[in-house]
């Protein structure tokens, strides 16, 4: 193995999307990432989305993803001995808690990564990405005033989960070879708690001020507008502007220049405060403009806008084409395009894309 | 072991909210971080409306958001526009494991400062740079909060109803995804640097680091050609799956009650302790009739407080929580049990709350060895510890405003 990580050995156990996730990043870096499944296969091969035509237990686009470059060996066709040899000398086993595998037996790295952690009155319940946004405290300002709040969809909770134990684990595994670690460690890492990230300086501040943010309808966000998703004739555009130098810009983009010098329009949170105002007299203009021509017209002035793509619209997107942004992933004889490692080292430069092993397919090398 | 990264120096010339999460991350884990500001260029994240009467008022010292993500840290004044401050920074990088920024596009050229001159000081430099698009490509140079990196991902495309605009999750999503991508980037770099002695420059892009959120939709697709719908709570393959209206508690006219049940095991829990789901039966005729479920469901979260319901639920194992408000999760009961907030004295605002790093190593979190720095409070230990330079020459400096602990108004 080659690449920035290409001597570590890393072996999955649970097949989450948050070890999942959390795996791809080393493999996508080099690393040797071994899928130890059960002899049903890891539960991310029966998560949606599903390529049509195909067959489980290769008929996950999730599990595709999450699996580039990975081996799959069936823990069951391992020996007792040759299983515990695999945990005992990897660089890092990830597990979600639950294995009955010896995990414990992992001489250097052990990560757990659990909806709520191993210890504390929710470390039984059962978890949902939802769920952590719901408890951190987001969900509640999603969507209309009137409710109900709106759930973020999909598994985004346990990609940040991901991402969090990647960063607690290679933090360990480089102290290891800074001296500053000896013996094997267990980390405990939570989902809900990598998702307080997004929530922290809310909670601070609401303790600090007691100030209680409530829902104020779709794209209300505080501490500024305008701000939100808007329609224009050819699609849509993303607005934020906060600062007064980017208020002034905005109104000069739009032809409102009676406003810009407005005293109440100054601060962010007195336009915020203002927004079913303001909200008729831009957005009208809006509707007659192009969201291409607006988004180059703004960032030339200073505005941070978008473009808000499809889904379809995302891969037509020069700037994420010149990037490499999407790659494909191979499923036997089948392609399918997937999301680049967002980082790139430019001198030990990812994986982009790969094969995807079929359930079993490393079982042979492992074995003996 | 709360000290991993010990050994490790950063200089950190971020500002506002994802660099500094990302160096912090770092920062937690024992790595030196400096956080280097001038007195006119300060980090915007203490406001970007700043004026006289906040400077005045300490108001650059009373910034939650600017509290939180530099805990960890220490904070040194450098004015990178004068060529004292520019020189002294090449002194300090090259002392340095890695550099980090996060400038909008075009900013550090017009300092005169690159990877390459960074090299020149340090031949195996690490450089991590997070514009919102990357370093690379036609939309390199373009600005972008937070905000706008999750617009430009397409996720609001996810989320809400059909007949709503695509919907935002958050204020600034971006800008914490982007920040863990940061500090990602940076240690899978500096493992690198650790094993074979090379540097290199790291190009992280905000707005594909969310792409992995909005994998879902991208996967389907790109395995399908069909474009994902805009279905709020709803979703295909599971009901009930929604938010529901729950009693009011005294002060708390928002409560809800977020439940998704995903197995049948889980559905026959729900129905033996809501009575009122009794009627409804295997998957297929509870996604027939969602709008009745729905209904029936909220009949009975209605007359019961959010955490009464969550509390009955889950002890039957099915997935259900109340919806936090931002003023609860100071006592959120897993929050407050693993002991998430550490408290810390910190100049000007007082005894603060801070959060743990969400790993831990056994029970107790990671502790939080100080609060974030004031303005310029490391001046004399970096500058003078680090790189030698007498007290008279920091005066000298402070006097010519290179160096300082108190914010200006910018002059240009």
């Amino acid at each position: 193995m080659s690449g920035a990580l290409g001597s570590l050995r890393i072996v999955d156990v649970s097949g989450t999307v948050a070890t999942g996730y959390c795996a791809k990043l080393f493999a996508d870096y080099g690393a040797e990432v071994i899928n130890l499944e059960s002899d049903g296969g890891f539960p991310t091969r029966s998560l949606p989305p599903f390529l049509p035509e195909a067959q489980f237990p290769e008929a996950s686009a999730l599990h595709a993803y999450l699996s580039t470059n990975k081996y799959s060996v069936r823990a069951g066709t391992l020996s007792r001995e040759e299983c515990a040899r695999l945990l005992d000398e990897a660089d890092l086993v990830l597990d979600d808690g639950t294995s009955t595998l010896p995990v414990a037996d992992c001489r250097k790295v052990r990560c757990s990564i659990s909806w709520y952690g191993l210890t504390g009155p929710y470390a039984g319940y059962a978890g949902t990405d939802a769920q952590c946004y719901a408890l951190n405290g987001m969900l509640r300002l999603i969507g209309r005033i009137e409710g109900p709040p709106i759930m973020p969809t999909g598994y985004q909770a346990q990609f940040v989960g991901g991402i969090t134990a990647y960063i607690a684990s290679l933090g360990l595994l480089l102290a290891g070879e800074l001296g500053n670690r000896h013996g094997p460690v267990h980390l405990d890492t939570s989902i809900f708690e990598s998702t307080m990230c997004f929530t922290d300086v809310g909670a601070i501040t609401a303790h600090n001020t007691g100030l209680q943010a409530s829902r104020m309808g779709v794209n209300r966000l505080p501490p500024t507008y305008p701000m939100g998703v808007f329609p224009c004739r050819d699609g849509w555009i993303g607005l934020s502007v906060l600062t007064p130098k980017q208020w002034h810009a905005f109104c000069a983009l739009l032809d409102m220049n009676d406003f810009a010098a407005v005293p109440l329009f100054q601060s962010a949170i007195a336009r915020n405060e203002a927004a079913d105002v303001l909200e008729p007299i831009f957005s009208e203009k809006l509707l007659d403009l192009s969201a291409e021509e607006l988004f180059y017209r703004g960032q030339a002035a200073g505005i941070p806008l978008a473009r808000v793509p499809t889904m379809e619209e995302l891969f037509g997107v020069d700037q994420y084409i010149e990037r490499r942004a999407f790659t494909e992933a191979t499923i036997g004889d089948r392609a399918l395009t997937v999301p680049s490692v967002p980082f790139r080292l430019f001198a030990t430069p990812p994986s982009f894309g790969g094969p995807v092993a079929a359930l079993g397919a490393h079982d042979a090398e492992y074995a003996g | 072991m709360t000290r991993a990264l010990e050994g490790i120096r950063i200089v950190d010339l971020t500002m506002g909210w994802a660099g500094p999460l990302a160096t912090r991350n770092l920062a937690d884990m024992g790595a030196d971080v400096i956080k280097v500001e001038s007195c006119e260029r300060f980090d915007w994240w203490r406001s970007w409306e700043a004026t006289p009467e906040w400077i005045a008022d300490d108001g650059a010292e009373k910034s939650n958001q600017f509290n939180m993500v530099n805990r960890n840290k220490r904070a040194i004044t450098l004015d990178l526009e004068h060529a004292e401050g520019r020189r002294l920074l090449l002194e300090l990088v090259a002392t340095a494991n890695a550099v980090v920024e996060n400038f909008s596009g075009g900013v550090l050229p017009k300092l005169n400062l690159s990877y390459d001159v960074f090299r020149a000081v340090r031949s195996d430099i690490v450089q991590l740079s997070m514009p919102a698009f990357g370093s690379t490509g036609p939309w390199r140079l373009f600005r972008a909060y937070g905000s706008t990196v999750e617009q430009s991902s397409g996720l609001p495309h996810l989320h809400g109803y059909p007949e709503d605009p695509p919907t935002m999750v958050h204020v600034a999503y971006g800008d914490a995804v982007g920040g863990l991508n940061g500090a990602a980037a940076l240690l899978t770099a500096l493992r690198h640097q650790r094993r074979t002695g090379e540097g290199q420059f790291v190009d992280l892009s905000q707005a594909e680091s969310l792409f992995p959120l909005a994998a879902h939709g991208i996967l389907a697709y790109a395995a399908t050609g069909v474009v994902p719908a805009r279905t709020a709570n709803r979703v295909p393959d599971a009901a009930p799956h929604g938010v529901y209206p729950c009693a009011s508690a005294a002060g708390e006219p928002d409560s809800w009650l977020l439940i998704e049940v995903r197995t049948e095991i889980q559905w026959q829990s729900l129905t033996a302790v809501i009575p009122e789901t009794g009627g409804f039966g295997d998957l297929a005729d509870r996604l027939a009739r969602t709008t009745a479920l729905d209904a029936a469901i909220s009949s009975w979260t209605r007359t019961r407080p959010a955490r009464e319901a969550m509390a009955l639920l889950q002890r039957c194992g099915v997935p259900a929580v109340a919806t936090n408000a931002m003023s609860d999760l100071i006592a959120e009961p897993q929050l407050r049990a693993r002991g998430y907030w550490q408290w810390l004295d910190r100049a000007v605002v007082g005894n603060q709350p801070n959060p743990s790093p969400p790993y831990r190593l056994g029970d107790d979190p990671i502790p939080v060895r100080c609060p974030a720095p004031t303005l310029g409070q490391h001046n004399r230990e970096v500058l003078g510890g680090i790189l030698g330079l007498p007290d008279e020459e920091l005066a000298a400096l402070e006097v010519q405003g290179v160096i300082g602990t108190r914010p200006r108004m910018p002059t240009s």
